[in-house]
């Protein structure tokens, strides 16, 4: 396989150099979906429109071949000239020395970042340097399936919701259809091994926070923690309407778009694929807890390898990614809220063809906390999530899970330090 | 070995002819031990420069907890893997071995799994075990049982080992197979003159001059006990990228490619190969001792 991809790249450069034009070939690398090849290829062409001189190659994998494909290309001293990066793993490749600091490009034409929304901005830039730029980002929003709401005479989600309001409402749309003893629909179909989608804004709207400001203390454990925990367990496991993750396996990891759930927290990243549903949905913002409304914003970045040999290249495609013109056409794909707030405020993302109230995902930034990012996420969050597990599953209490969990989650802190 | 000797002009040919596989092998499998000995002593984290550690990953290994549980897992999981899959193996093949209808269609039957993919094979089983719509738990509440977790953390030992287990019995059975052919009828023949019975015959002619099948089996499947990665993870395997029965390869893996510890991962790795190194040689001492009186 390399060695095709490097007899084409040979033969390219051979051509090019009969035509005597000087060709720069770039290797842009992310993840995603099939679908989303194609609208990425043609922001390539508009790119390469605007700069003849610059060939660039997409290529794109499934997220978890996409994190060791980069490992390993980047091993191996061939990483991509430009690549995806998710915003809580940045630190971890930047304090490794693989990315290439931008802020020299940023000082000379500082209008690139005109615009940028500063929440998903500010997760890459450090007292090192600015490393990356937000690509677009996600907020999390209330989903509902309007036909269940009405079958069931349940009001459909507002902004007066309140966590309580969301509970009993689950328990209403919780139905056993044909009186079998097992339950055919739930009230809520939602992740619950990861923080972003439903226990990180849980436990910022009742005044906690899954770790301190500097990064060096988890505080999962915290009084404020103990009352979101509290909810979150007997929601999941005393109502009998929150889908177990055995559940939602069974059902496509996804129980609304299977039609079995009536709720579900999630990122505009399901939109297009809810568009081609045959019932009615749509969105409303998180509901609100004790300490206020809260929710969480993540971005996917873009960034440059530090050993690229066409560093200028390199910039003026991110930059053009970034751009009121990149932008637009990456909004086209549906998946993500475009970072600069002109694209954003739009008609081509307000209005675009996917369904939904598309303001809702926009009007979240106000009350979003950023989804935290440092070095060493993974680990901590794999020393969180592993037994955290166990408690959603009903074979741990959270007091008992919380013992284990802070101190393994500090270690994973400490070893990354 | 004894055998036929090799003199002159064709021992140069046996190594012209055996140079491709043994450079494959220098390279391969030598390279790659003797790389990962090497990335041990380091701390490496793929991306930044390699810092000489010495023994220190090797020195941290017994206070880390994901290693410790993963090494507890594991050995739990061997113990029941193994001596199952070789009683298991050798009942099949005794039976196999006898003159019945459509053998050769049994033999077939237990060998598939050995021949399939253990992904898909992983997910039929993840639907046997589901708690909700499983197979097994139609069978248990039908029989006025309570829904039984099989996949949660008090079951899966037991139930992974299950399907390893049957996945495992076709390549046993083969082993097997081979070696019982290789016993004389006579011995046999002379068996049943002396009166022995069938069950007899099995425990004082059929085991003993099986033994040397018995051991290298026994050693392939601690090889593969301590390696088994694919039906655990497919089987276990959580949300987050985790897994509710984590084993040791699991856990080298995730060590180094997830968490950016390469020196740790290989440290482990080398004391898995020691492990594994360890128990072959006890086998060898064994078979030395009991298995070689044929």
């Amino acid at each position: 396989m390399k060695a095709l991809f490097s007899a084409a790249a040979f033969s390219a450069l051979a051509l090019s150099a009969t035509a005597g034009i000087a060709q720069t070939n770039l290797t842009y690398m992310m993840w995603g979906d099939p679908p989303e090849i194609a609208v990425w290829e043609a922001i390539v062409g508009e790119f390469e429109a605007a700069n003849p001189d610059i060939k660039v190659k997409v290529e794109v994998s499934d997220w978890d071949s996409y994190w060791d494909k980069l490992r390993v290309t980047t091993v191996g001293g061939n990483p991509p000239d430009v690549f995806a990066m998710d915003a809580p793993l940045y630190p971890d490749w930047q304090s490794r020395g693989s990315l290439l600091d931008l802020s020299p490009y940023l000082a000379a034409a500082p209008e690139t970042l005109d615009g940028v929304y500063p929440g998903p901005l500010s997760a890459y830039q450090l007292s090192a340097g600015t490393f990356g730029l937000p690509r677009d980002f996600q907020t999390i929003v209330l989903f509902y399936n309007k036909a269940m709401f009405d079958a069931a005479g349940v009001a459909y989600p507002d902004d007066s919701w309140t966590l309580d309001d969301l509970r009993a409402a689950a328990k209403k749309l919780t139905i056993d259809k044909d009186g079998d003893g097992q339950t055919d629909q739930w009230g809520l179909g939602t992740e619950l091994w990861d923080m972003e989608p439903m226990w990180g804004p849980v436990l910022y709207s009742y005044g906690g926070a899954p770790i301190s400001e500097d990064h060096k203390k988890t505080t999962l454990g915290d009084a404020a923690a103990a009352e979101a925990w509290k909810f979150l367990a007997d929601f999941r496991l005393n109502d009998g309407s929150v889908m177990s993750q055995e559940d939602l396996e069974s059902y496509g990891s996804d129980g609304f778009l299977a039609g079995v759930a009536a709720m579900t927290f999630s990122g505009h990243w399901v939109v297009p694929a809810y568009s081609d549903l045959a019932f009615d949905w749509d969105v409303a913002p998180f509901p609100k807890g004790p300490a206020g409304r809260a929710t969480l914003v993540n971005s996917a970045g873009i960034v440059v390898s530090a050993s690229t040999p066409n560093p200028d290249a390199a910039w003026k495609f991110v930059q053009f990614v970034i751009s009121e013109k990149g932008q637009s056409k990456l909004t086209e794909l549906g998946f993500a809220i475009p970072v600069i707030d002109k694209v954003a405020n739009s008609p081509v993302f307000l209005e675009q063809k996917a369904r939904g109230n598309h303001k809702v995902f926009l009007d979240a930034l106000a009350y979003a906390h950023t989804k935290p990012s440092f070095r060493g996420y993974e680990e901590w969050s794999a020393a969180v999530g592993d037994t955290l597990a166990l408690v959603w599953n009903g074979e741990m209490t959270i007091e008992d899970a919380l013992a284990e969990i802070v101190p393994n989650a500090d270690a994973a802190l400490a070893g990354n330090q | 070995m004894s055998g036929v000797g090799v003199r002159g002009a064709e021992r140069f040919w046996v190594i012209v002819l055996l140079l491709p596989t043994l450079l494959g092998l220098a390279l391969g499998a030598f390279g790659s031990i003797a790389a990962t000995i090497g990335i041990s002593l380091f701390q490496w984290d793929l991306l930044s420069p390699a810092r000489w550690v010495g023994f220190d990953n090797y020195l941290a290994l017994p206070e880390n907890r994901s290693f410790l549980k993963a090494l507890g897992n594991t050995a739990l999981f061997s113990a029941m893997y193994v001596p199952a899959t070789l009683s298991i193996s050798l009942v099949v093949a005794v039976l196999l071995n006898q003159r019945i209808r459509a053998v050769g269609l049994f033999r077939l039957i237990y060998f598939i799994p050995v021949v399939t993919s253990p992904t898909a094979v992983g997910l039929v089983w993840t639907w046997i075990y589901s708690r909700d719509k499983g197979v097994l738990n139609a069978i248990v509440t039908t029989f006025g049982g309570e829904p039984v977790h099989w996949l949660g953390s008090d079951m899966a030992l037991y139930s992974v080992v299950i399907v390893n287990v049957w996945g495992a019995i076709g390549e046993g059975m083969i082993i097997f197979l081979g070696g019982l052919q290789a016993i004389p009828r006579d011995v046999y023949e002379a068996a049943t003159i002396d009166g022995a019975s069938r069950f007899q015959q099995f425990l004082a002619v059929t085991v003993p001059m099986l033994l040397p099948s018995i051991f290298f089996q026994a050693v392939l499947s601690t090889i593969h006990a301590f390696q088994a990665f694919d039906y655990v993870y497919i089987l276990t395997q959580t949300g987050n990228g985790g897994s509710s029965l984590p084993m040791l390869v699991f856990n080298i893996y995730r060590e180094g490619f997830n968490y950016f510890r390469m020196g740790n991962a290989s440290a482990q790795s080398v004391v898995l190969a020691v492990i594994v190194l360890g128990l072959t040689l006890v086998y060898s001492r064994l078979n030395k001792r009991w298995g070689q009186h044929g």
